[in-house]
């Protein structure tokens, strides 16, 4: 049963602890790269920025569930592949919109610095910007991912072997006193998953130069 | 469609007021004088933030199927057949614990925003303990309103999740219609608008809150500005 519930049903693996991490790490870092694209450019280029915020405004509208209902039911993608797209959609929505209101607020001083050290554009961007960004919008972005890592479970509705479809296949060809533990080892392993997330996060938070220190 | 549009707001509401005023007492708990209250509270917090609301619905849902319908239980619940009655009040109470959690945090926030000086202000002008309350409550309700809102947002996206057991609700009834007629395209669209509808309804409306509490303050402000006296000199 722990097996099952840490790498799959044997014909569902990978499956279990592990698809649940492969998908959500997968999901949140394909997110964070579009993310910094999304962000650089509704900065960039304001007039170009509505027509994007729109039909973001539009997707953080929609439920998770439904996304990826519509994703395995409309398109051709494989159920893991339409369940990955549809948390990394999810995520660049909420990711997307807090890496623009961070990028958005890059303090005047910062760039004047660059320019008085000769600075080129990519190199401003590189060396000041996206660490300056990345860095304050630390806690908003640990906060969606932890939210993501549990919303995971939505992939459920698709019958992917993930650790909540695990769960509820154990639990409910299983007697009385063994769903109580299925269940439990599930919510266990979520919980353990999450508290060491929320620690790493607090770690590279610690090794991190404060935002004062990027101020020369 | 109209029944599952009610069914799904029905579980939005009360399962989000248990949530908001779980959330509450959690965080009165996890900032209170008693260490055992405060241990509990946050325990409390941890694990409801620490466990997806899909699990916790799924533990609920796969207990209360055993149970068979109870006469005394009320069945508020629109289009859900009254044999799922324990169900869909065991899924009404694991959505209002999903986010329990995440309410309490909210809350703490938004208090701790306050800051030391003005919750001292408030014990020194001697108010009555719900008075008090009350005047802090307001203070705190500008910054905890805008991740409220998103927060119930996120609770209505949630109540999906009974679609995973025989209760009524507007996933369930994409779900079964676009795998009745194949007409996918046609059931996603027009419950995925509902969705946006609806969330976009708590924005606005959470918004008029949040704009409303804010006017008194900004009026306040010029008020204080049209009769403050002019400084030595000045025209």
């Amino acid at each position: 049963m722990i097996t099952d519930l840490l790498i799959g049903l044997p014909a569902q693996r990978p499956g279990g602890v592990a698809l649940t991490l492969i998908i959500a790490i997968g999901s949140a870092a394909g997110a964070l790269l579009l993310g910094v694209v999304y962000a650089a450019i509704c900065v960039g280029a304001p007039r170009l920025s509505l027509t994007l915020q729109a039909p973001m405004a539009l997707l953080r509208g929609v439920p998770l569930l439904l996304l990826i209902f519509a994703l395995a039911q409309l398109t051709s993608l494989p159920l893991v592949m339409a369940g990955y797209v549809a948390l990394l959609l999810y995520s660049l929505c909420h990711v997307g919109e807090t890496l623009r209101g961070y990028l958005a607020s890059y303090p005047p001083g910062l760039r004047d610095q660059s320019r008085v050290l000769g600075f080129g554009w990519a190199r401003e961007w590189v060396t000041l910007r996206l660490p300056w960004t990345l860095r304050s919008s630390l806690d908003a972005l640990a906060t969606h991912w932890i939210s993501l890592l549990k919303d995971s479970g939505a992939l459920a509705v698709l019958g992917l072997g993930e650790l909540t479809t695990v769960a509820s296949t154990l639990s409910q060809n299983a007697d009385v006193r063994d769903w109580e533990l299925i269940i439990g080892l599930a919510g266990l392993f979520y919980l353990s998953v999450t508290i060491i997330l929320i620690q790493s996060l607090k770690f590279l938070r610690r090794r991190l130069p404060p935002q004062e220190a990027m101020v020369i | 469609m109209l029944a599952y549009v009610a069914a799904t707001c029905v579980l939005w509401a009360l399962s989000g007021v248990l949530a908001v005023s779980t959330g509450f007492a959690l965080a009165a708990g996890a900032g209170g004088t008693s260490r055992a209250w405060r241990w509990l509270s946050n325990g409390g917090i941890t694990l409801t933030r620490g466990l997806p609301t899909s699990l916790l619905v799924v533990a609920a849902g796969v207990i209360s199927i055993r149970i068979p319908p109870q006469s005394w239980l009320p069945d508020p619940f629109p289009a859900t057949p009254s044999a799922s009655g324990p169900v869909a009040w065991a899924v009404l109470l694991a959505l209002a614990l999903g986010s329990a959690g995440h309410f309490a945090v909210i809350f703490q926030t938004a208090y701790t925003a306050l800051g030391r000086a003005r919750v001292e202000q408030s014990i020194v002008l001697g108010a009555p303990p719900l008075r008090r309350l009350s005047l802090l409550s307001r203070e705190a309700a500008t910054a905890a309103i805008p991740p409220t809102a998103a927060r119930l947002v996120h609770h209505l996206h949630n109540t999906a999740f009974a679609a995973l057991f025989p209760v009524a609700d507007l996933f369930g009834w994409i779900e079964n219609g676009a795998n009745e007629t194949f007409n996918i395209t046609r059931f996603v669209v027009a419950g995925g608008a509902v969705y946006v509808a609806l969330s976009g309804l708590i924005w606005a409306g959470f918004k008029a809150i949040e704009l409303r509490l804010r006017l008194p303050r900004a009026n306040a402000k010029a008020r204080g500005r049209r009769l403050a006296p002019a400084p030595d000199g000045a025209p």
